[in-house]
């Protein structure tokens, strides 16, 4: 079920079902999603899959349960609710429960729906992986990736008058070009699959792959470093979860914490959440219907927001931003250079293309370490002058933040870990420090 | 134990077989979880989730296609078979393919776990009780201002039916229970948890969550965040370090299972989870240990997050030796992947659940225990570095140069704990890491640990797996390394 009005429909259905609540709460989601992904210029695993889930908050005398199905049938819908009265039931009440959501103003989506990604068959994405396929074997290179087209429903009604529905497609490809020594990654996300130049992106891949075939080493140690852009937003991601309000209030180990409205980063540095924001175009709401608010996270260098759910906001007084624990759409504001002008501006430095396995190690000073991928290049005189091996890095993303500045250009990233849609330029880091050197690039 | 999906089944692979596929195979899933989570005092989560939906395989022209779906209807279940031919021949497209093997085999079989105490029979109530109080054992001082306990236990029924008239049905159930906590003062933020990296996690059913053992644990873990509050920062240093199980079984993981997986090493997995520095040429060449590392791939271990009767594309599992006297022997693998390397199959193929294609996962991994204690092992190191519990991990696409944060460390002088040192990290890179292997604990520390939510495939799917291991003590490490040093 990809449609938001039947989704909603059926959210309110279920709602229905419910007696004997306090307050309750029903939400669906509906999924048609398929990849085919590729290695050895090959199709490895190609595969689609629909899915409808309906789930219940029941709540009575500060007692909550949650139950989830996947059987839409009158009697699985029943079921559920009654599963999620039971549970409630069950268990001790929650002093900290004040509400589910209240009805707010949720803003009008931006166009998030397109033919191209809703209606794509199976041959209109080998046709997608020929296009790489025939540009690999041009430069006798190998490949690895996937393409994918996706469609998605949101829907959720709740006793409180809460009706919220959101429909929307993504569609994208990762390519990572593979030579005898080295390799090189391209990828594109958008919410139509018509405007994904295969081709392009192939050779983009194919070109990082293919600047040198005999990568050289450099002494671990900090460099001046341009993140492009699924480098930096795996590095600044680590830093997002810091703004959340159980990080700051509960588990108390956000680096947030006392660093509120005081200069901390570079002033170029502009952070904020925005669903509605050209380039994202989500969903408006929570997962518990809450209008998501536009929150200025970082301005100019000075952390200024943090985000909540409905439950922590009453728990806490802070305002509800409609956020399921972290920014979900967020964006660093870009800055006024081309990527090629930041790096003819650098003497000497480091260009990474991507980066992996990236961890916070300590979050209060937010210590991130991970290593680069597909891609890591010695820039000389403004110049890229060798492939490098790969480094490990590790590093606080507070220190490495405080002297930036970003490409002109934004790039929109899908997460695999989490629901999020974020946007970010090509970072130019004065000092970022690499703790080690592998044998390999 | 069938819940009569075999009407479901022929029409499926009825309908697969007439629209073209030269073998299909479909399997069923009933998956109902309950995961329960309290934190600081309060009962903040329990979710009680069922899920039933079906996944197909079709092979046409020697291509693979795959369909999920959880609509049950007549017109659903063709849908869904013509759906996964038609992937299957779009595939069929480009020349160049996967060498896709034809199952033979036909088992006719059911299989379940064993459980003692099944997690239905436990009230909620007393779940609750045990997750309460172990909570509240963490808050041994003021400066824990933040504690969790969880349970969580799914029960999954999975009927799989081929074309080569395999009929299996198997009934998995797996639990597991963990408590943390955050101590915070003049500042920092100390995190203490487990038992294992996050938590225990088993095949069987709630003594599972009752052998976690929480409420002790959760004591000791209190008294360990408070004191790491004043301890030291550990220094720079390279020597001797002693792993407990609890990180062990992590290191395991990352640094062994992971690159044995034999799509990974084909190249596979290139773009998102990475290759592997052991190739598949190597086997029985290869040194990836010391003499005492002996690694045993066994999908039919009692208590194995991974053990099943069956895997799911229906190959039936048994114990296969990945590294002897750290010599590589052999790989994980999928019928395909053993087809095109001529490496044994090992029955590691494991989906998600109904809605995702069966994959290559790392399964039941185990490291064979040595002799004696982590006591002895203590006694027996002049100087160096034990160190316990999960904080962060990090390893390359390669599998090769890892860095891990552990909770906690103590310095080891002349057979004694002498310190206890804050945020310790250790790095290495992996056969030089495993062959300063020198000593392995017995069998009476082995543990089945296990992990819930190993991430690998595009799209990411969540793998179960297990690493029974027990302590060891490993040479010339490189230890306390520091960010922008």
């Amino acid at each position: 079920m990809t449609d938001a009005r039947a989704a909603l429909a059926l959210a309110k259905k279920t709602l229905a079902l419910v007696s004997g609540a306090d307050q309750a709460s029903v939400q669906v989601n509906g999924a048609d999603a398929a990849y085919s992904r590729f290695a050895r210029n090959y199709v490895v695993a190609n595969l689609a899959s629909v899915s409808t889930t309906v789930s219940v908050t029941f709540v009575k005398n500060k007692q909550q349960g949650l139950s989830t199905t996947g059987d839409l049938s009158e009697t699985g819908l029943r079921a559920v609710v009654a599963r999620a009265s039971d549970v409630a039931a069950h268990v001790p009440a929650n002093p900290e429960f004040v509400s589910l959501a209240v009805p707010g103003a949720i803003g009008a989506s931006a166009r998030s729906v397109f033919a191209a990604t809703a209606e794509a068959t199976p041959a209109d994405r080998i046709a997608k992986l020929k296009a790489v396929f025939a540009r690999m074997e041009r430069s006798s290179l190998g490949s690895a990736g996937f393409t994918t087209t996706q469609a998605h429903s949101v829907a959720i009604a709740n006793s409180l008058g809460v009706e919220a529905a959101w429909e929307g497609t993504y569609a994208g490809i990762e390519i990572k070009a593979i030579a005898e020594r080295t390799s090189g990654y391209a990828d594109f996300w958008t919410r139509d699959y018509a405007v994904l130049d295969a081709a392009e992106r192939a050779h983009i891949a194919a070109a990082k792959a293919t600047v040198s075939d005999d990568p050289a080493g450099l002494a671990p140690g900090t460099y001046t470093v341009i993140l492009e852009p699924p480098a930096f937003v795996d590095c600044i991601n680590n830093l997002y979860y810091g703004f959340a309000v159980d990080k700051i209030k509960e588990s108390q180990d956000s680096w947030l914490i006392d660093r509120l409205d005081k200069p901390l980063f570079s002033p170029n540095l502009t952070v904020i959440d925005d669903w509605s924001y050209p380039g994202v175009a989500n969903q408006p709401f929570a997962s518990d219907g809450a209008p998501t608010q536009r929150v200025v996270l970082v301005e100019k260098g000075v952390p200024k927001g943090i985000v909540s759910s409905t439950y922590l906001a009453n728990k806490f007084g802070v305002e509800n931003t409609g956020h399921d624990g972290y920014p979900t759409n967020a964006i660093v504001m870009p800055g006024t250079k081309s990527r090629e002008q930041l790096i003819a501006e650098t003497e000497r430095g480091i260009l990474i293309s991507r980066t992996w396995y990236t961890r916070t190690v300590d979050p209060r000073p937010c210590t991130i370490t991970g290593l680069t991928r597909d891609g890591v290049y010695l820039i000389e005189n403004g110049r890229l002058t060798k492939t490098l091996r790969n480094f490990r890095f590790f590093t606080s993303m507070l220190s490495a933040l405080a002297d930036v500045e970003f490409a002109d250009k934004l790039y929109r990233s899908e997460s695999a870990d989490a629901p999020q849609t974020l946007l970010v330029p090509a970072a130019k880091i004065a000092k970022f420090t690499m703790s080690d050197q592998t044998s390999f690039a | 134990m069938s819940n009569g999906y075999a009407r479901y089944a022929a029409r499926v692979l009825d309908t697969a077989s007439k629209r073209g596929a030269g073998y299909a195979d479909v399997q069923f899933w009933i998956a109902e979880s309950e995961s329960i989570y309290v934190q600081t005092g309060v009962v903040r989560d329990v979710d009680n989730s069922r899920t039933v939906g079906y996944g197909v395989r079709a092979l046409v022209d020697g291509s693979w296609g795959f369909s999920g779906s959880d609509r049950f209807e007549d017109a659903d279940l063709d849908a869904a078979a013509a759906r996964a031919v038609s992937i299957a021949r779009a595939s069929a497209l480009i020349p160049k393919r996967v060498r896709a093997v034809t199952p033979v085999e036909k088992y006719v079989d059911t299989w379940s776990t064993a459980v003692s105490i099944d997690p239905k029979s436990v009230p909620l109530g007393t779940k609750i009780d045990y997750l309460l109080q172990a909570e509240k054992a963490l808050h041994v001082s003021a400066s824990i201002v933040y504690g969790y306990a969880f349970s969580w236990n799914e029960t999954r029924t999975k009927e799989f039916y081929s074309t080569t008239g395999s009929a299996i049905v198997q009934h998995l159930v797996q639990t597991g229970a963990g408590t943390g906590c955050n101590a915070v003062a003049d500042g920092d933020a100390e995190f203490r948890s487990g038992p294992g990296d996050y938590g225990l996690y088993q095949g069987g059913g709630w003594e599972v969550a009752e052998r976690a053992d929480l409420v002790n644990n959760a004591t000791r873990f209190g008294e360990d965040a408070v004191s790491l509050l004043k301890a030291p920062v550990l220094p720079a240093m390279t020597g001797d370090l002693i792993l407990t199980g609890a990180v062990l079984n992590l290191q395991m993981h990352e640094s062994i299972g992971h690159p044995l997986e034999l799509d990974r090493s084909l190249g596979w997995e290139a773009n998102f989870s990475g290759v592997s520095w052991a190739k598949p040429d190597q086997v029985g060449k290869l040194r990836y240990g010391s003499e005492k590392l002996n690694v045993v791939c066994d999908n039919t271990l009692p208590l194995g997050m991974a053990t099943v009767g069956y895997d799911d594309e229906g190959t039936k599992p048994s114990p296969v030796p990945l590294i002897e006297n750290g010599m590589l022997r052999a790989f994980l693998s999928s019928r395909d992947t053993a087809a095109e390397t001529s490496l044994p199959l090992t029955a590691s193929v494991r989906a998600q659940d109904w809605a995702s294609v069966p994959i290559v996962r790392m399964t039941n991994i185990s490291l064979a225990p040595g002799e004696g204690t982590l006591e002895d092992i203590v006694a027996d190191t002049k100087e160096g570095i034990l160190m316990d519990g999960i904080r962060s991990w990090s390893i390359d696409d390669h599998r090769l140069n890892f860095q891990f944060g552990t909770q906690l460390a103590w310095e080891i002088q002349n057979g004694k704990r002498t310190r206890l040192y804050r945020k310790p990290t250790y790095t290495g890179v992996t056969p030089h890491f495993w062959g300063g292997l020198d000593r392995v604990a017995g069998a009476q520390d082995w543990v089945v640990w296990g992990t819930p939510n190993c991430g690998k495939g595009e799209p990411n799917q969540f793998g179960r797996t297990s690493h029974a291991c027990s302590h060891a003590r490993f040479a010339g490490v490189k230890m306390g390394v520091k960010a922008d040093d």
